[in-house]
């Protein structure tokens, strides 16, 4: 009775608290910033009618580091590495993101092995990121599947082996900075395709287990079927990207409809699913896992030959002078479409560089998705969404 | 699906991994194998007859981007070695508290004085013992074993010299959509404007 009450009630988030029935006596609960189901520093007010929330107000900025700021503080040659924190669980694609930007307007030709050892590293990253987001999203749900941290922790070991592949590029485990302008830093090692195809063995042997654990787990079907329904005229409209968008039905994924690296030479299988619920979000992700392991396979053998840098490397703090203009460059990340917007002036340094974090677009459905379910949905709904704190702030 | 199968087959998974061998290792009595690359804190490094290598350009300085190597240049002096006239560094301090290892400093080094190490060892219990000064990097460069990359292999796997290139690297055929930036000339693209030392 009450759930339906309030169902009717989530029409227009942007009423003022004000205006809802002073009879309903609502609770204020300040959820986050500290939480760790926030996946970062997140807050939300939520007003609860009992266990229902009535209405959410997201706030974000904890986490603000003024990067954009920084990157033009900062000489081109110099942004790379800093980049890599915005997104902090797929640093590989932020990087890829910004030099983009750079190479574009440069007019910078990227060597074709570059191209294809950047879309290796870019399919590599997702299924990365995916577990680490299968991980959280089952530690979200909580204690029902098999224990809370069961699927977080086979996850993660699973993410490892992909951490460690890229330590063996580029000497690092995370913060990786292997893009340059124009190129890669750091060739692939040899026998190293070998090992990549080892460890994606593994983890698609391992997707079933993760599936027996959730998909085709009663328990996780109760929790997220039906729950934060987005619908895909709303996610166009709030500018979602990625695989929340994709789970909403509409077939949309700059890897196959604007291709960047190398996506042009090959075919993407873009997932989508019906329903635009936490259900279908996982089935898009995991089934992103497959086709991401099945496109790194298919291109880790023939990466063709030749210098992996079109430009000079790093050499002089600022020795790359960008001419006069402004492009705007998106690709899609692991959570969809990441823009960067660059204003440059012919000086070693952005005039403006503007990122358009999808995460932040992803967070934004919040206040219309959630009104309507429980406390217990508002940490299913945002875990669903896969928001990086990091990149939201920037 | 009910509740009972469901669970069961959660449970088998579960167990199935229970016997799966671990896939930590009980730091720091075992160490994971690092790969060839792998790179923790810093070193500067003497040359065989044991004078500095680094000549005080201050190009490591310049290009890092958080500004954590602050180096005091000393003008052209002869070596005690050689007896030659050459630069040195009188101080070079590295803050590694907000370094964050891009290995910028490294790459751009032109004679290979600054390198990563090997040495996993870098948490401390002090603030103190993460400013390195110019004393503790080369005395990391005496007994800590060197990370593979420094400013020359670096720049070598970026540019590979045409000839003299490594079997997974072929001559580049020419793109048939735009002249091969990455010659040595002058790039034909006009937009790529880039410039030797200020
Ligand atoms: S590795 Fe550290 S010291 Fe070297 S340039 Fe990067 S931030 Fe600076
Ligand atoms: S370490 Fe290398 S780059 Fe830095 S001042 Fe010395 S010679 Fe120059």
């Amino acid at each position: 009775m009450l759930r339906t009450l309030q169902v009717e009630r989530r029409v227009d988030p942007h009423l003022s608290i004000d205006r809802y029935d002073p009879e309903a006596e609502l609770l204020l609960l300040h959820f986050g910033p500290q939480h760790p189901a926030t996946h970062g520093v997140f807050r939300m007010d939520l007003y609860l009618d009992g266990e229902i929330v009535v209405k959410c107000v997201p706030y974000v900025g904890y986490l603000h580091r003024a990067v954009e700021k920084l990157c033009e503080v900062l000489t081109y040659s110099q942004v790379t590495p800093i980049v890599d924190k915005n997104d902090y669980v797929s640093p590989m694609t932020n990087e890829q993101a910004i030099n983009l930007a750079f190479e574009k307007l440069l007019g910078l030709e990227v060597p074709r092995r570059a191209r294809w050892i950047r879309t290796v590293f870019a399919e590599m990253q997702r299924i990365a990121s995916h577990l680490l987001w299968l991980g959280t999203f089952a530690m979200d749900l909580g204690g029902a599947l098999g224990g809370g941290a069961t699927v977080f922790m086979h996850a993660f070991r699973e993410r490892e082996s992909i951490m460690d592949l890229f330590e063996e590029v580029s000497g690092s485990r995370f913060h990786y900075n292997t893009h340059t302008i124009g190129g890669n830093r750091h060739d692939i090692p040899a026998g190293w395709s070998g090992r990549v195809k080892q460890a994606l063995d593994v983890i698609e042997a391992r997707i079933g287990e993760y599936e027996a654990m959730t998909l085709e787990n009663r328990i996780f079907h109760e929790r997220t079927r039906g729950v934060g329904v987005l619908d895909g005229t709303l996610a166009l409209e709030l500018g979602i990207t990625g695989p929340n968008l994709r789970a909403s039905g509409v077939d949309h994924d700059l890897r196959r409809d604007a291709p960047f690296h190398a996506y042009d030479e090959i075919t993407v299988n873009v997932i989508t699913a019906e329903g635009g619920d936490c259900l279908a979000r996982t089935q898009v992700r995991m089934g992103e896992l497959r086709e991401s392991i099945r496109i790194v396979r298919a291109m880790i053998d023939s990466i063709p030959e030749g210098p992996i840098n079109g430009g000079k490397p790093i050499k002089l703090v600022n020795s790359i002078k960008i001419p006069a203009g402004q492009t705007y460059v998106a690709m899609e990340t692991p959570r969809g479409e990441l823009g960067t917007y660059l204003i440059a002036d012919g000086s070693p340094k952005a005039q403006r560089l503007k990122i358009r974090p999808p995460s932040l677009h992803a967070l934004s459905a919040m206040p219309y998705i959630l009104p309507g379910g429980t406390v217990s949905d508002a940490l299913a709904i945002l875990g669903s969404l896969d928001p990086i704190m990091g990149e939201v702030d920037r | 699906m009910n509740y009972l199968t469901d669970s069961l087959h959660a449970l088998a998974t579960s167990l199935r991994n229970a016997f799966r061998a671990p896939t930590t290792v009980e730091f720091p009595d075992v160490i994971r194998p690092r790969p060839e690359r792998y790179r923790t804190t810093f070193a500067l490094l003497n040359d065989e007859q044991g004078d500095q290598l680094c000549i005080g350009c201050l190009m490591c300085e310049r290009i890092c981007p958080s500004t954590v190597i602050a180096i005091k240049a000393a003008g052209k002096r002869e070596s005690p070695v050689t007896g030659k006239k050459r630069g040195y560094a009188d101080d070079f301090v590295l803050d590694l508290s907000a370094c964050i290892y891009c290995e910028l400093c490294v790459q751009v080094c032109p004679v290979d004085a600054i390198v990563m190490t090997r040495a996993p060892e870098v948490p401390t219990f002090s603030r103190e013992d993460l400013v390195l000064t110019m004393e503790r990097l080369y005395a990391n460069g005496v007994d800590k074993p060197r990370a593979w990359g420094d400013g020359t292999r670096l720049m070598a796997m970026q540019e590979p010299a045409p000839g003299a290139a490594p079997a997974h690297h072929a001559p580049k055929a020419p793109t048939p959509s735009g002249p091969s930036a990455h010659t040595d000339d002058k790039p034909a693209s006009s937009a790529a404007v880039r410039e030797e030392p200020q």
